[in-house]
């Protein structure tokens, strides 16, 4: 009777040790804590240095901690639609005889107010390497899309908030065929 | 005999540290988590780190390329899928031409994607993000203005899709496109045939659909009519039945200043 009360309770005893074990193997997986928190990637992959990035001065973002992105919840929008900025950009672009193709990309942030600001800009060819444009048609592309100015801030958890927006301007033969997003 | 169960536990409790530590270093889980909060440095180096312990991880890559690709840096993007296509082209090359046909408007590039998959993946059609290269082919086409090529593609997708599981289970922006290629192309009887059968699967309430209906009648003259369109056309869009994407812009998307500049020009000639 004792040897099968024994049996009973080191049979019990090893059941409380699995469970334990099983939950901590799962905190194990759902814990980051063995996971790499610091390497390489210093920053985020938006992120935008306010000391090397044009037109930052006098720009204020809402919460340096809380970015989103221009798709998040209710996205960010230019006030007069994709239809409006195109519109603008298209008919405004001078094509001075140029023959540059590839992505001039202008990454920015605009904040909770509908301000736009911390401008960088990145230029490729349509291969997606990095490459020069001729200055004139980034300085023009450039000053173009800062005169985008009044944009529909994101809206989430019941504010409004700063957001990372890009233009992606698709060049062919110093022609603007496609503007994305 | 006393001593065999503490045996026993001591080395349960010895198996358990291994596998703690064999967790610690498991690729698989540090991907997991690596998706999370993407973008983030944590994730970025999380993903790093899988790389680090598995150079032939090609979803690792791809994790890492997607930030690039939703932020606006080409480079960095291209760098990372097109190492993880080294990795495995069957699995991620149909992928990456969806990447150049939404992200990149590269038409040429992501059809040169979609040819691929086909050699890639002889026994069955590839379906990147949910749907067969034959309907992303039949959009990038019509990005080129590769009318015949575009409907050639939307009519293979949407007689296979018909036979494998029934005509309602075709995504109904084929039926879209293939009737925005046709008007394109000039050829309204064809485009009213698709439009029809895109408002026929979603009860009449699609914008676009409506919308370019109220075009064709317009040109028919038929303005009362198509003003009855672009009015259910406007009802649709504002209750939010209308083409559109999450991360960019739809080709031929439509917006109510389109639909608004319709009515109006369609109340005038009335």
């Amino acid at each position: 009777m004792i040897k099968a009360l024994k049996i009973i309770g080191i049979l019990i005893s090893l059941l409380i040790i699995v469970y334990v074990l099983l939950v901590l193997n799962m905190n194990n997986q759902l814990k980051p804590k063995h996971f790499p928190k610091e390497g390489v990637y210093e920053h985020s992959a938006h992120y935008i240095d306010p000391e090397n990035s044009l037109l930052n001065e006098g720009f204020v973002v809402c919460d340096e901690n809380f970015i989103l992105q221009y798709y998040n919840p209710e996205r960010a929008t230019y006030s007069k639609g994709k239809n409006g900025l195109r519109e603008f950009i298209l008919t405004s672009f001078k094509n001075n005889n140029f023959t540059d193709s590839g992505y001039l990309n202008i990454r920015f942030i605009i904040n909770c107010k509908g301000e736009a600001g911390r401008y960088l800009i990145h230029e490729n060819d349509l291969d997606l390497k990095p490459k020069k444009f001729n200055p004139e048609i980034v300085e023009q592309l450039f000053k173009l899309t800062t005169q985008l100015k009044k944009w529909n801030p994101n809206f989430t958890h019941d504010e409004y908030r700063d957001s990372y927006m890009y233009i992606s301007y698709r060049i062919e033969n110093g022609e603007i065929t496609e503007i994305i997003p | 005999m006393e001593k065999s169960p503490k045996l026993f536990l001591s080395i349960l409790f010895l198996l358990l540290i291994v596998s703690c530590r064999v967790k610690e270093e498991d690729p698989l889980a540090i991907l997991e988590y690596g998706k999370n909060y993407q973008g983030s440095s944590r994730s970025l180096n999380a993903l790093k780190k899988v790389t680090e312990l598995d150079s032939t991880n090609s979803e690792a890559y791809r994790e890492l390329s997607i930030p690039y690709l939703k932020r606006g840096i080409p480079h960095l993007w291209k760098t990372h899928m097109d190492k993880s296509i080294e990795l495995d082209a069957q699995e991620w090359q149909g992928y990456r031409g969806y990447n150049y046909l939404w992200f990149y408007r590269d038409y040429k590039k992501a059809i040169a994607d979609f040819d691929a998959s086909d050699i890639l993946t002889p026994n069955f059609i590839d379906a990147p993000q949910g749907h067969s290269v034959d309907y992303w082919r039949g959009i990038a086409y019509l990005g080129l203005k590769d009318y015949k090529n575009s409907i050639r593609y939307f009519d293979k997708y949407i007689e296979k899709e018909t036979k494998d599981t029934g005509e309602d289970w075709v995504e109904v922006t084929a039926f879209l496109y293939e009737g925005i290629a046709h008007y394109e192309n000039k050829n309204d009887s064809l485009a009213l045939l698709s439009f029809d059968k895109l408002l026929k699967y979603t009860n009449n309430n699609y914008a676009d659909g409506n919308y370019y209906k109220a075009l064709i009648l317009e040109k028919q003259g038929n303005t009362a009519e198509a003003l009855n369109f672009v009015n259910l056309a406007i009802t649709n869009y504002k209750e939010g039945y209308y083409n559109y994407r999450a991360y960019v812009e739809a080709l031929r998307q439509i917006y109510i200043e389109d639909l608004l500049l319709l009515k109006k020009r369609l109340t005038k000639k009335q």
